[in-house]
């Protein structure tokens, strides 16, 4: 495996340098392999321990980080959110306080507030990996995406992704398209002007239709889930009019099949939003592959972290 | 009596000082001012070599939290404050709680400030019952109970009509309106300008146009029930290119701008800093650049501090539940000399134009002046020294600043009002 300096912390991928993404895709690598094997454990962090902290709801990412934990052979604890006094108005701070109290090694947090983790990070010894905060990243995400994308393209310059659908309100376009950016992929984004945003960077060239795109000769389509959740207000008029000017439909993925363009997707997917049910069982899509990359990435993530806990 | 000697005085209409000593009679009213004054051998006499006196400042923007915010700031600490920074007189907000909107609580608070070291606090009014903004407050009695102003501060009125209303009752009273510029359709739950620094950080953006478009409409409300009209805050260029446009059709406006409008913008916001999260919010280098060319050329008529304290437990959590503002009576001063008149962009006189004169004449006060027979009411400014803005600088309950740990060149030795000095 390869050898890097450890940091604390993962909180973005802004702040990573080329090498340590690469060292972190490197070293997923072995830990994939390691899900042939009959026992899927290695005792890497036997005896640490890892609290998940999700304010909002998930369950792909939660199990996907629970599971890689479990696979190093570390006890993870679910601090429950919903139920406990976080809810009831506890100030974060003092909360704070409390996990660091509990001595763990590693805290996974998920907040709906961009810039908690990084809070949480400056006040506690453990590990914090990013989960997910606000619209402002989610680096593992990026990580196995990266990972994903490279399994196909082992030589990423040149290459071509295009992100399909809410930039605004994304922290995986956020972070996604920073790490293509970084290891010298070129990143595009098709949708609205009401959820692709002027404040993005400059690399995001911005598509206007799906002719655009296919003329533009993507390697991967990238499409975000519509989070009709998250939005506080009408930035699209209705779901059948997305389907229609950003879903991937039925003629759209005939293009793509022609042209063996790959398809990838945060999940969870909106059958009939972003995509066509017919595409969910494109033969070249890696939306799979991206759900089993998360173990292998966040297991190497973990494994490079290095907590300050013990030190004192 | 006291003789502060060798110092040499600011003044509001001319760049240059003038060497005098400033003796003060028993009663607090200057006596004389000139040069090599005499002094009998009762009279304390206070060096001031090589130090400028400049007359107090007046500051039409302070949040004192009192009532309701007192482990914030209360009257008392805000007035400490104020006069540690140079600041002799200001104008209270009424985003208290309970809100200031009734002519009996004005008098309390006016009744409370009396005996607080004779500096002049004024309280403002709501313009509608509760800020709610759903209906008028009852402006005769806060108008009688010496209310300067009419504000929902920190809220805009959304509904237009009611904002006419409003206008046209205040304009019976004569008395300044003073908007702070928002439409909440617009901005959401926007916590920072919304641009590139609201996509970098994830955070939600609240759009420049949200305070444009309601700094037109109520210039506009105004020019139509001929109410006088003070925009609180304008943060962008396009906002004061609005105001320097009413001024010019000769509508009766008057702008201010903070110094934080002046100096920072959202790039300079990193690491979620919450003392970088105001309202209106930092907006672009372009913007702060404009507001000082709109300082310089009237368009807006004064600084106000917007002193808006936090506790540091309130400011230390994450940026977009962390409350906007923080405390800036006991910097403004300092910082303005550090940055604007010390690097030779304007001269005290400005300042005490835009910080003193100003802020007075629009609420119909008198100007402070050198002159015998009126009250001393001045500061006593070391340029050669230097001032550093730790934590056990503040005088305010909530020392959270963004020059905090600074080292600003200047420090205020004293301020003066009549017989009594404060350091």
């Amino acid at each position: 495996m390869s050898k890097m300096k450890p940091r604390k912390d993962l909180l973005d991928i802004e702040s990573l340098s080329l090498e340590e993404i690469e060292h972190v895709l490197s070293n997923a690598g072995p830990f994939k392999e390691l899900f042939q094997r009959s026992v899927k454990k290695v005792p890497t962090l036997r005896g640490k321990t890892v609290l998940s902290l999700f304010y909002e709801a998930s369950t792909r990412t939660s199990s996907s980080f629970e599971v890689a934990a479990n696979r190093l052979s570390a006890d993870v604890t679910n601090f429950s959110v919903s139920t406990s006094s976080i809810t009831k108005g506890e100030s974060l701070l003092d909360t704070i306080e409390t996990l660091q109290a509990m001595r763990s090694d590693y805290i996974v947090i998920r907040h709906q507030s961009a810039g908690v983790p990084a809070l949480l990070a400056k006040h506690t010894r453990a590990s914090v990996l990013n989960a997910g905060d606000g619209f402002h990243a989610h680096p593992t995400q990026a990580l196995l995406d990266a990972f994903t994308f490279r399994e196909k393209f082992p030589d990423l310059k040149g290459k071509k992704i295009v992100i399909v659908g809410d930039i605004l309100h994304s922290r995986v376009a956020r972070s996604t398209s920073t790490i293509f950016q970084k290891l010298g992929v070129e990143v595009a984004v098709l949708g609205p002007s009401s959820l692709v945003p002027e404040g993005r960077p400059e690399f995001m060239q911005r598509l206007s239709s799906w002719e655009d795109v296919f003329d533009w000769k993507p390697d991967a389509v990238y499409l975000l889930r519509v989070q009709l959740e998250r939005q506080n207000g009408q930035f699209f008029p209705g779901i059948a009019e997305y389907h229609r000017m950003y879903g991937l439909n039925s003629e759209r993925l005939k293009v793509m099949r022609e042209r063996g363009t790959y398809l990838m997707h945060p999940g969870p997917v909106n059958r009939g939003v972003e995509v066509t049910d017919e595409a969910m069982g494109y033969e070249k899509s890696l939306i799979g592959t991206q759900v089993e990359n998360g173990i292998a990435v966040r297991m190497s993530v973990l494994h490079w972290l290095k907590p300050k806990t013990g030190m004192e | 009596m006291k003789l502060f000697k060798n110092g040499s005085l600011a003044i509001g209409n001319s760049a240059d000082l003038e060497s005098a000593d400033v003796l003060v009679d028993d009663d607090g009213l200057i006596r004389a001012t000139g040069r090599e004054l005499e002094a009998d051998e009762s009279t304390e006499i206070i060096d001031c070599g090589g130090c400028i006196l400049v007359p107090g400042m007046f500051d039409l923007h302070v949040h004192s939290r009192d009532p309701g915010g007192e482990h914030k700031e209360t009257l008392d600490t805000c007035a400490a404050a104020a006069l540690h920074g140079g600041v002799t007189g200001m104008v209270l907000m009424p985003d208290t709680d309970p809100p200031i909107d009734s002519g009996n609580q004005v008098k309390n608070i006016h009744e409370r400030a009396e005996g607080i070291g004779s500096l002049d606090i004024l309280q403002s009014g709501c313009l509608t019952k509760g800020r709610s903004g759903e209906k008028l407050a009852g402006y005769s009695g806060m108008v009688t109970q010496g209310s300067p102003l009419l504000t929902d501060s920190g809220r805009d009125v959304p509904c237009p009509d009611l904002l006419r209303r409003a206008m046209e009752y205040a304009h019976d009273f004569d008395i300044l309106v003073a908007c702070f510029c928002d439409t909440p359709a617009l901005t959401r739950g926007g916590v920072i300008n919304e641009g590139r620094a609201s996509y970098r950080l994830g955070l939600p953006g609240a759009p420049a146009i949200s305070q444009e478009i309601a700094i037109d409409r109520n210039l506009r409300v105004a020019q139509n029930t001929g109410a006088r009209i003070h925009i609180q805050l304008p943060s962008t260029a396009v906002g004061a290119r609005s105001l320097r446009r009413a001024k010019e059709d000769g509508a009766a406006v008057s702008s201010e701008v903070a110094l934080h409008h002046l100096l920072f913008n959202e790039e300079m916001v990193t690491d979620y800093d919450s003392r970088f999260k105001f309202d209106p919010p930092l907006r672009l280098p372009e913007d702060c650049a404009a507001l000082w060319d709109a300082l310089l050329d009237d368009t807006i008529d004064l600084i106000t501090s917007d002193h808006s304290p936090h506790t540091p437990f309130e400011k230390s959590t994450d940026f977009g539940s962390a409350p906007s503002g923080s405390s800036s009576l006991e910097t403004t001063v300092l910082v303005f000399h550090d940055r604007f008149i010390k690097t030779g962009k304007c001269g005290w006189n400005f300042l005490i134009r835009k910080y003193s004169d100003n802020p007075r004449t629009l609420i119909g006060k008198e100007k402070l002046s050198w002159e015998e027979g009126r009250r001393a009411e001045f500061f006593v400014f070391d340029p050669e020294s230097e001032t550093r803005l730790s934590t056990d600088y503040f005088k305010t309950k909530s020392p959270v600043s963004l020059f905090q740990d600074e080292t600003v060149s200047g420090a205020i030795r004293e301020t003066v009002i009549g017989v009594q000095s404060f350091s």
